[in-house]
């Protein structure tokens, strides 16, 4: 994922999470770089973009 | 020269799987790569013997199982730091298929020298010139087609992040075949003399090929001699002494020599593939950047933004005029009616009715708050919010801020905090613990628990301010002064100095609808869950409070202090809804407003000393638990105190002068 705030691209693995702060469990992941709350997205986003397949009809430069 | 053919064939891992390798800089999208190869199922572990962590997935690709492994950032196979170490490690001892070099278009020129790198230690790779968007966005052309004859490897172009040449990247791991002709990158006469000499007494199998270990032994890599001394056995000692040679022959300039030896062939391979455009162009995107952080046009683009964003789109329009639909259609005259007729009929109880439909009731009150009032005014903030943050706007205000925060004892750094209390105070708070010192953290909290409204408390007050002329600038007047002051102040009392803040600047983008809609989603749909509950449990408290007779107990109690600031009783509701949650004592002073009970003055002095007000329960709680009970009980004394003395004040003013009457 890509940091909102700094630009910063890492894994969510890499990001902070769960400190303890928000009520009902964490939903967040804080950039390892600013420590930037990102949100981390839902599992109805997720199964939306498996279903729609997002990332499997994508162009690049063919060569 | 040695080929990666046979040693692929003879070291391949055994069973079907292939494995590849992810290479690079670091920041140059290979986590994103990775994220997109794999999907859901990655495991992360640190590589053995060392604290560098290293994430595998797995993936098919038209029915190939793949092993992926993403390396730590490397920025040359002569290997300095732990985690260019680790990288090395997995391309010397997991023998993978292929390697993708991951590369920033941006910096063709000074990050080919790797590829040469791996091409020459005769690894299978695979060039994947990433963020491509970017580059194309600043004028800089790549003839991929002819970078990919030169460097003989194939050769693919791609923006990652935006799943640009995610599909190719795949079908050219599936199709690769090693060219038993690789590209030989000749050095000068001098250097290829040596290269050879010591490749002469190589006798040993390895993974890269003897003319890439021959430098990385006259570079004196200490990990590649231990393993030629393993390697070579009998044979080390010639190959030791003729290294120890021309190292001392070289040794004043080795290093120096073959890196502007490496710079003038990537120099060769970019003439006819690279080009810049003489003038750079400046995108619209970087003058906007400009213009974001320079004061005399910052100071104006943030009103615009504020202007536009919260005032307008939050206010006006979420507070406005989704709330009217919401709440005053939807539920007072439809949906409020009939649940109260439901459930009268079916309960015969009159003080169960009163949990559900009654004053305070879950329904009529703690539902109706939370879908009627709040969700549409945070909706519209998540948007506006969404939106700015994809732009890339929030990094630009806090250089713009800076030179003003460090007036208060912060820098830039605190607009992290200060931005995200608009969505949550209590969140922003623990946010505070991201700032270098605890002055910084202890001034942020205050400034957080005084100052900062949150979205839906910020929301309702917007759009009831708006309906009288000049009531929103008291009211933003109010807080901006106290904010100067009290920030000023802190960084007087609280010694200290602050500290540095840079940032590097990541670049300005239009918003993709795909990222708005999705955070603004994630983040609604999160608070929403987490209110609910509580405004349910608040209702519930309520309505206990009043049959036990404690809740207007405690109105009348409050009535002298309400009476001082020049409030009718009634508000107190607001307060004590306000300490349950700042979004429920907006919505209170929302109700107040719709049955006529203030008027613009009354209106603006509640608003005010409600903004001001303690925080409320959870960030309090917050509040202890990073700052301790002294320090939390001080702000939250303080910080009532002075909500109170400056509704007294502003009430006072208002009469005075007769503004608002």
């Amino acid at each position: 994922m890509i940091c909102g705030f700094c630009g910063f691209e890492f894994d969510e693995s890499e990001g902070k999470k769960g400190c303890g702060g928000c009520h009902g469990g964490c939903h967040s992941v804080h950039c390892p770089r600013c420590n930037y709350k990102n949100p981390l997205e839902s599992g109805v986003v997720k199964k939306l973009k498996t279903i729609f397949g997002k990332n499997g009809k994508n162009k690049g430069d063919n060569k | 020269m040695a080929t990666c053919c046979s040693k692929q064939t003879e070291l391949a891992v055994s069973g079907n799987a292939k494995k590849v390798a992810l290479v690079g800089n670091p920041n140059v999208g290979k986590s994103v790569l990775f994220n997109a190869l794999t999907g859901a199922y990655v495991t992360v572990s640190n590589y053995p013997g060392t604290s560098v962590e290293v994430s595998r997935g797995n993936a098919v690709i038209d029915g190939q199982q793949w092993e992926v492994i993403d390396t730590p950032g490397m920025y040359s196979i002569h290997t300095i730091t732990e985690e260019e170490r680790v990288a090395r490690e997995i391309l010397l001892h997991e023998t993978p298929d292929v390697v993708l070099h991951v590369l920033d278009a941006r910096n063709l020129e000074r990050m080919l020298a790797m590829t040469i790198q791996l091409i020459e230690a005769g690894l299978p790779v695979i060039l994947v010139v990433n963020i491509m968007d970017e580059a194309e966005r600043m004028g800089l052309s790549i003839d991929l087609n002819r970078l990919q004859q030169k460097l003989g490897i194939p050769v693919i172009g791609a923006a990652t992040a935006r799943k640009r040449g995610i599909d190719e990247i795949r079908s050219a791991m599936n199709s690769y075949r090693c060219s038993c002709e690789q590209q030989r990158f000749e050095y000068s006469r001098l250097l290829e003399r040596d290269i050879n000499e010591v490749t002469c007494l190589m006798q040993g199998e390895y993974i890269l090929s003897h003319r890439a270990l021959a430098l990385l032994l006259l570079q004196q890599d200490e990990e590649i001699v231990e393993l030629v001394r393993q390697r070579e056995t009998v044979g080390y000692a010639p190959l030791a002494e003729k290294v120890r040679e021309i190292a001392f022959d070289r040794r004043e300039s080795f290093h120096l020599d073959l890196s502007l030896e490496r710079n003038e062939m990537v120099r060769q391979i970019i003439t006819g593939v690279f080009s810049a455009p003489e003038k750079r162009v400046v995108t619209a995107a970087e003058r906007l950047s400009r213009l974001a952080v320079q004061p005399l046009t910052g100071v104006p683009m943030l009103l615009l933004v504020l202007y536009f964003g919260l005032y307008q789109f939050v206010g006006v329009f979420g507070a406005g005029t989704v709330v009217d639909f919401l709440e005053g259609k939807l539920f007072e005259e439809l949906f409020n009616p009939w649940i109260i007729g439901v459930v009268k009929n079916l309960v015969p109880w009159e003080i169960i009715q009163e949990l559900f439909v009654g004053e305070y009731g879950i329904i009529t009150l703690g539902i109706r708050y939370a879908v009627g009032i709040i969700l549409p005014i945070v909706a519209t903030f998540f948007i506006f919010f969404s939106f700015l943050e994809d732009t890339g706007y929030f990094p630009r205000l806090a250089l713009l801020v800076d030179r003003i925060f460090k007036h208060f004892g912060l820098t830039g750094r605190a607009v992290i905090p200060m931005v995200l209390g608009f969505g949550c105070d209590t969140m922003a708070t623990m946010v505070t613990r991201t700032l270098e010192t605890t002055r910084e953290r202890v001034i942020a909290t205050i400034l957080l628990s005084l100052t900062i409204p949150c979205s839906a408390q910020l929301g309702v007050i917007m759009s009831l301010l708006s309906k009288f002329p000049g009531a929103l600038a008291v009211w933003g007047g109010c807080l901006l002064l106290l904010f100067i002051v009290v920030g000023l102040l802190s960084a007087r009392i609280l010694p200290g100095a602050a500290p540095m803040f840079y940032m590097e600047l990541p670049p300005m983008r239009l918003p993709q609808l795909g990222n708005v809609v999705t955070k603004t989603y994630t983040r609604m749909q999160w608070y929403f869950m987490e209110i609910l509950p509580l405004f349910v449990l608040a209702s519930v408290l309520l309505w206990l409070g009043k049959i036990t007779g404690f809740f207007p107990k405690m109105i009348t109690a409050m009535t002298p202090v309400m009476a001082s600031i020049g409030l009718p009783k009634e508000t107190a509701v607001a307060f004590i809804f306000g300490f349950f949650r700042r979004d429920y004592g907006a919505a209170g002073l929302y109700e107040l407003q719709t049955k006529g009970l203030m008027d613009a003055r009354q209106l603006t002095v509640a608003a005010v000393t409600l903004t001001l007000f303690i925080p409320c329960i959870a960030q309090f709680l917050i509040m202890k638990k990073e700052r301790g009970w002294k320090v939390a009980g001080a702000i939250g004394m303080f910080v009532s105190l002075l909500a109170f003395g400056s509704g007294y004040v502003l009430n006072k003013a208002l009469l005075v002068t007769g503004l608002l009457s």
